[in-house]
């Protein structure tokens, strides 16, 4: 117990560095963009540090030993894209720090509500209906509204909201534990076609639906940057629970099918797929966000044209898809590595927190957890550059955006939940327990 | 599974390196050619949204400002005084760029010209990462109420005033019809700004090349003060030479002979053919003169040079090289009184009244006076410079009584520019245009002693009604000018005084 401590005083000293680089970062806008400092610098720095010591407040008290540099690293990159968001739109800054409040909030009740990671498990089903329910929910008329050729909103009075974003994360619970009660199963073969010993379908089958039908409302929404994140984290559990590497070939061969469908089924990918392909060929067109966000790079060099400083106001989707792209044109390749380092090290923490857990569950969820926030990054930001073709995700915790922020600080959550408890010595009063739950310790 | 979720978290890096590596490729190594990318407007725009500062007018009026806006352009460039200064200020458009002084101070404006130091203070630290408080104002030395004045008494004819001070060349009005409203294409409607623009091209007189210092017209008899001077500055001998009276001028080498205008019949001395500007005795002291000496006369007050002004694209007038009237002697004649191929600008007859104000000395042209910071401090002010000797200081007496006499002699041409209580010298010019209409021209300065105020008057194709059109049609416009500048008021005296 005496470690607790010593990882919370860090955790507060890295508050205290964000909280000086973000202000830092919004006094430079201000000058960058006015000339001046910006009229709100005080309560901005008031604010920020208030939210990053709620948690960590609630962290000394729900998490005392999980790991510190999780949430002060989120709340660099929050504030980093508060800084850009307020540089850009102050009317959509005013909603981002709301939605900022309510994505505290919300971390700071999913820490006092899960109070262990395990009891998750128990709830896999729940979580299932609840995750397909969300997902199907913008599709149901009279809720459910298009975005840029894209059904991922629900609005309930002024209020919208992207119900994916949550669904994400109620999809890893239920696969998480799903897979690692089949984990056995489903790395054996055991039923003979022929010549061939092959999986019993039984066992895979309540996954494959429940993968094959969240896949089906994806594309039925057009939303194939989730699509993606979606498939490859279901895949990726599926290999790290069976340890069996047939299943990445599956998944290329799937998703080389689903490709193939997509472009030849829905208009949508296939425009998405040219733009990125040749993006001059319909430059003022469907090439034009991409065009323009790789001019806003390119113009961005190797320091950057300053905060507040470019001229961002030919950039589509500044606040959203792109704003990876202001952020690497007003920063530079310097600020934009540095952005990158700061998710790197937050999936690299994850990871560690996975590897650490004794139990499988947990393991597997905070495996998937990371693996979203990762790749999530990864399609967008690969998007914005022309990597891969650009499909509308959101950059985590930078891009403008309620659901987002609110889903991330909850992952955040139960990510810090897990280390938490791995960390946790466990009282000798539990190790019947231990015995009592089987081989997964084993 | 440990091992499997080592690997994803290096596949991860991977991912992440192969990120890293595609912005190196945008941000260095691609990046030039992204930038030199043509529909890349970026770095046009990026120049164009520099905040600039105003230009203001020597009586205080803003001509040009800018003005915030939420568009990609930041600022919009508004010239609040429509067409009456669009000759000086010019125009400051995102898709035709820039003329006038928005040009030929375009680094002055936003601040761009002061050179790059590091900041040794907290100011200078940031203006260094705001980059923005650079801009600079100018004020000019072109007067409001001078400029109206012009523009009221062309009354919308086709026409121009140019009047400078003789003491420091500093502009002080130059108003030409045709001319146009610069806001219709420094507009951000881009749809908009082309139709008007091209709807302006149609415009007959060609309203982008302003009449002051981009069109040349024949000078007609104004031309003959440089002839005068040249008799002084190099055959003096000619002043005395009593000329014969006659309605026409034989002329060598051909049966043609140079008719006075309207059948009129003059001669006589120096003086007397000055005031009533008589064609037939200018044609032979041309002659007389020899080419050499007039063309090299017409070289010293500004001819075949491109006047120093502080504008872009300024013509330069033109008097044919000696060599060219070995075999054209009739055209010396011609050239004498200001025909056949030479041609002037506004801005080059009144620079020619300056020279002969000032003692022959012909000074810069400049309509800056003076460079403010955004916190209206001033950061530089113009200081006046001798352009060229144009001819001597006992020329220019001379020329000044010949001057007078065309004013105030019953018999001189320019009666109409007479002010009571102020000396005007001045010259008519009735320019033929060869389509049976008329230049009509004044060059004026005043008050004799001390002149403050030379002007340049010239309307120009006139029906040809009668024969001193020069002094019928634009010496009223003159007079108007000098009056207005020299009662109280229009005058500021720090232009108005010698420095």
């Amino acid at each position: 117990m005496t470690r607790a401590p010593a990882r919370r005083r860090t955790e507060l000293g890295l508050i205290f560095l964000v909280v000086i680089l973000t202000g830092g970062l919004y006094a430079l806008a201000g000058f960058g963009k006015a000339g001046d400092l910006p009229a709100d610098m005080g309560p901005f720095l008031g604010i920020i540090f208030a939210l990053l010591l709620v948690g960590h407040v609630a962290m000394r008290r729900l998490a005392p030993n999980a790991d510190p540099i999780l949430l002060p690293t989120a709340g660099l990159l929050n504030g980093i894209g508060y800084v850009f968001i307020a540089r850009l739109s102050t009317h959509e800054a005013r909603l981002q720090a709301v939605w900022t409040a309510v994505g505290m909030a919300a971390f700071v009740a999913t820490l006092a509500l899960v109070r262990r990671a395990r009891d998750l498990e128990r709830y896999r089903y729940t979580f299932a209906f609840l995750g397909i329910g969300l997902l199907l929910l913008p599709l149901v008329p009279g809720v459910g509204e298009n975005i840029n050729g894209a059904r991922l909103w629900v609005h309930l009075g002024s209020l919208n909201f992207q119900p994916g974003e949550i669904a994400k994360l109620a999809l890893a619970v239920f696969f998480s534990s799903a897979l690692v009660e089949r984990a056995d199963l489903l790395s054996k073969a055991t039923r003979r076609v022929g010549r061939f010993l092959v999986l019993d379908p039984r066992y895979l089958a309540p996954i494959l639906a429940a993968w094959g039908l969240s896949l089906v409302i994806f594309l039925a929404e057009n939303d194939l940057g989730s699509s993606f994140l979606f498939f490859a984290l279901f895949i990726g559990l599926l290999w790290v629970s069976t340890g069996r590497t047939y299943y990445l070939g599956l998944g290329a061969g799937l998703f080389a099918i689903g490709s193939y469908l997509a472009l030849n089924v829905i208009g949508h990918a296939q425009s998405r797929v040219q733009a990125w392909l040749n993006p001059w060929a319909h430059p003022s067109t469907s090439g034009y966000q991409i065009i323009q966000g790789e001019f806003a790079i390119a113009a961005g060099g190797l320091f950057g044209e300053g905060p507040g400083q470019s001229n961002a106001s030919h950039i589509p989707e500044a606040s959203t898809d792109l704003i990876f792209a202001v952020i690497a044109d007003e920063l530079g390749l310097m600020g934009a590595a540095a952005m990158l380092f700061a998710y790197l090290l937050m999936v690299g923490t994850g990871l560690r927190i996975a590897v650490r857990c004794e139990r499988q569950f947990e393991k597997l969820l905070a495996t998937g957890l990371s693996l979203i926030l990762g790749v999530q990054t990864f399609v967008i930001v690969g998007g914005v550059t022309r990597l891969i073709p650009l499909t509308g995700v959101t950059l985590p915790f930078v891009s403008y955006g309620g659901s987002s922020l609110v889903a991330n600080y909850i992952l955040l959550a139960v990510l810090l939940r897990i280390s938490h408890d791995t960390e946790t010595p466990r009282p000798t009063d539990q190790i019947p327990e231990l015995y009592g739950t089987g081989a997964a310790s084993l | 599974m440990n091992r499997q979720i080592r690997l994803l978290g290096l596949g991860i890096m991977v991912l992440f390196v192969a990120l890293f590596i595609q912005l190196n490729y945008l941000q260095i190594v691609h990046a030039k050619a992204l930038e030199a990318n043509p529909l890349n407007s970026r770095a046009v725009v990026q120049e164009y949204t520099a905040k600039r500062g105003d230009i203001v007018s020597a009586d205080g009026i803003t001509l040009a400002a800018s003005v915030p806006t939420a568009d990609q352009f930041k600022y919009l460039r508004e010239y609040p005084t429509g067409a009456l200064f669009e000759q000086v200020t010019g125009y400051f458009s995102f898709i035709y760029g820039s003329d006038g002084a928005e040009r030929s101070y375009d680094k002055v404006l936003t601040g761009s010209q002061s050179p790059f130091k590091l900041p040794t203070s907290l100011s200078g630290l940031r203006n260094l990462l705001t980059n923005r408080d650079q801009s600079q104002s100018i004020i000019l030395t072109v007067v409001d109420k001078l400029q109206t004045v012009a523009e009221q008494q062309l009354a919308g004819r086709t026409g121009t005033v140019v009047a400078l001070n003789p003491q420091t060349g500093a502009i002080l009005a130059m108003y030409s019809n045709p001319t146009f409203d610069p806001n219709l294409i420094s507009g951000h409607d881009l749809t908009k700004v082309q139709a008007n623009y091209k709807a302006l091209t149609r415009i007959p007189g060609g309203v982008f090349a302003p009449g002051g210092y981009e069109q040349r017209w024949f000078p007609g008899s104004t031309f003959k003060v440089i002839t005068a001077s040249a008799v002084y500055d190099r055959q003096p001998a000619l002043a005395a030479k009593t000329y014969p009276t006659l309605g026409a001028l034989a002329l060598p080498d051909t049966i043609n002979r140079l008719h006075n205008f309207g059948g009129e019949v003059c001669g006589g001395q120096l003086p007397e053919l000055f005031t009533v500007s008589c064609d037939t005795g200018f044609g032979q002291i041309g002659l007389d003169l020899g080419a050499s000496a007039l063309a090299s006369e017409a070289g010293s007050f500004g001819f075949d040079q491109t006047p120093p002004i502080d504008l872009p694209f300024a013509v330069q007038s033109s008097f044919p090289s000696a060599s060219s009237f070995t075999q054209d002697l009739p055209g010396l004649a011609y050239s004498a009184i200001g025909q056949q191929d030479v041609q002037a600008t506004p801005l080059e007859m009144a620079m020619v009244a300056g020279a002969i104000a000032d003692g022959g000395k012909m000074m810069t042209p400049h309509i800056l006076d003076r460079v403010t910071n955004s916190q209206n401090q001033v950061v530089s002010t113009y200081q006046p410079k001798v352009w060229q000797q144009a001819t001597s200081p006992a020329t220019a007496a001379q020329m000044t009584t010949l001057m007078l006499s065309v004013v105030n002699s019953p018999q001189g041409t320019g009666v109409l520019a007479r002010i009571p209580g102020v000396a005007v010298a001045a010259k008519t010019g009735t320019a033929q245009t060869g389509t049976g209409k008329i230049d009509a021209w004044f060059i004026a300065f005043a008050p004799a002693v001390d002149p403050t105020i030379a002007v340049a008057v010239l309307l120009p194709n006139q029906p040809s009604q009668d024969e001193y059109q020069g002094g019928t049609l634009s010496a009223p416009i003159a007079k108007a000018v000098i009056q207005a500048y020299l009662s109280s008021g229009a005058a500021p005296a720090h232009l108005a005084a010698a420095p």
